[in-house]
């Protein structure tokens, strides 16, 4: 009992400082808008760092992805329903709600989270972060807040981008191996689909992009002494931010979809 | 392409490295005590995650499915093809995703800050090889407990489909299980227990091979542990996919 006591405390611990940066960079930025001081060309160059140099893996995967959610789904419909006419449009849909958004947000959590967290690790150990603080430079004004915006960009344009390559790659499969026509899939995928899904998987990039910035960094800024620390930051926060991305993937589609 | 020829000799080199460790468990054995002592550090550690991710995906793949089947008007089937669709395709890549973050990333930093500490150099000049009595113990260990929990997840999925359907799609539990049976053979979990052993041979060579790569300094580590979770995951998607390709190909050769 006191052990589940202990693990409760401590894992409300892990929660409510990630908790604590989330509105102290919000009024940063509330701050940096009055006075116009966000730092543009930082900001530039996290956009570039998250989504850019992410874009080739997240379009593969996607690509796969969807090829196989294909596969899987012709052969489930030919058990289940006893006709796949609908196949093409049926896997889309999961992937539109719910795959793309997910894989992409696991993704850049691997990518971009472990990297925030091993960067303010390495400055923390390194003594860089007590320097900003002797400047007078808050880090979460300095560090935070551009890797927050890079990393929202980050997971609503590549969401997107990950689901047009899901409905590129489901066209041609289902037109050069099942033998459906474009139209026919785009009318299936129409009669099921409305602007209310894609709104969700924005959503759920909003929400991803918002979970993974502030987990890696609460690590990286809490970092212990030492490489292993580092390391051990940089794991903590690869761990931690899918095991977030999943439960509140299921508060979500709980919420948006409900019945 | 210099990019495209460096990850054609990454691979290779990773692939020698698997072989010459797996060659080394199957000549010389391991011994029963480091193994349990390594698949207890890595397996209890990351049981809650597996529990929680299990019983997560799957309520949210029943959510998903049930927004589909609705459609059709044929929520009766919804047990058998949420559990279907997760055992099979969804759900050892979801929980192999999160594993990966957790197992994989934890072991290379583990490997990648002995290796730039000199231990493994350490472990050399003993006139003992770091691959026998450090890597193949961890390989090992990584495959089989992340194998096992895979398996253990899977199994929870089916649970958190049942919590999930129960208190908030009313469907009631007995109504999701009867329906099971109807769609998952045999075969679909074979192929759920069959991606799961190749997620967790995946899982172990990779993040040994990279750990045992690392050079240089501190940052190197944190890069190692990045370079272990992308790869780990499109190889578990890449895997993924090949595996659902030859069984689809296998079955229509048996069926036609």
């Amino acid at each position: 009992m006191r052990a589940l006591g202990n693990w409760a405390i401590r894992e409300w611990g892990q929660l409510a400082y990630p908790t604590g940066l989330f509105w102290a960079s919000i009024v940063g930025l509330l701050k940096s808008l009055t006075r116009a001081s966000l730092r543009g060309k930082e900001i530039t160059k996290q956009i570039y760092e998250c989504a850019v140099m992410s874009l080739p893996v997240i379009a593969f995967s996607l690509g796969i992805v969807s090829l196989m959610s294909v596969l899987e789904f012709s052969w489930h419909m030919k058990v289940v329903l006893k006709q796949d006419a609908l196949v093409p449009g049926f896997s889309l849909i999961l992937t539109i709600r719910e795959v793309a958004p997910v894989v992409t947000a696991m993704l850049l959590a691997s990518r971009v989270g472990a990297s925030i967290s091993a960067e303010m690790g390495v400055m923390k150990i390194t003594e860089q972060l007590d320097q900003l603080k002797l400047l007078a430079v808050s880090e979460v004004d300095y560090l935070l807040i551009p890797r927050w915006i890079g990393c929202i960009v980050a997971n609503v344009t590549l969401t997107l981008i990950s689901i047009a390559i899901a409905g590129i790659v489901t066209v041609f499969i289902a037109a050069r191996w099942m033998g459906y026509q474009p139209a026919e899939f785009y009318n299936s995928l129409l009669l099921f689909t409305t602007g209310h899904d894609l709104e969700g998987a924005l959503l759920k990039a909003l929400c991803f992009g918002t979970l993974i910035p502030f987990v890696s960094a609460s690590y990286g800024l809490r970092c212990a002494q030492g490489s292993q620390g580092v390391g051990d930051a940089a794991t903590q926060a690869v761990a931690r931010s899918s095991l977030l991305i999943i439960i509140s993937d299921l508060l979500i589609n709980s919420i948006w979809w409900m019945p | 392409m210099p990019d495209l020829k460096e990850l054609m000799g990454s691979i290779g080199n990773w692939f020698l490295f698997s072989k010459r460790v797996i060659g080394l468990f199957f000549r010389e054995g391991i011994s029963r005590k480091v193994l349990i002592q390594q698949m207890y550090q890595v397996g209890v550690r990351s049981m809650v995650t597996t529990c929680v991710a299990g019983i997560f995906v799957g309520a949210i793949l029943a959510i998903q499915i049930n927004l589909q089947l609705k459609d059709f008007g044929a929520q009766s089937f919804l047990g058998g093809l949420s559990t279907s669709t997760t055992i099979r395709n969804l759900g050892p890549v979801l929980i192999a995703f999160l594993l990966s973050g957790r197992v994989g990333a934890f072991s290379s930093a583990e490997l990648g800050t002995m290796a730039i500490t000199d231990q493994l150099n350490a472990i050399r000049c003993l006139g003992l090889n770091p691959l026998a009595v450090i890597i193949m113990p961890r390989l090992v260990a990584l495959t089989i407990s992340s194998f096992l929990l895979l398996v253990l997840g899977l199994g929870l999925t089916v649970f958190g489909g049942i919590i999930i359907s129960s208190i908030y799609l009313n469907v009631n539990p007995l109504q999701f299980v009867s329906h099971i049976p109807q769609f998952v053979s045999g075969s679909s979990i074979f192929i759920g227990v069959l991606k799961s052993f190749l997620f967790g041979l995946i899982i172990g060579t990779i993040s040994c091979f990279v750990g045992y790569k690392t050079t240089g300094g501190a940052e190197e580590v944190g890069r190692s542990v990045r370079r272990t979770a992308v790869v780990t995951l499109v190889s578990i998607i890449v895997i993924d996919f090949l595996v659902s390709f030859v069984v689809e190909s296998v079955t229509q050769l048996i069926m036609s």
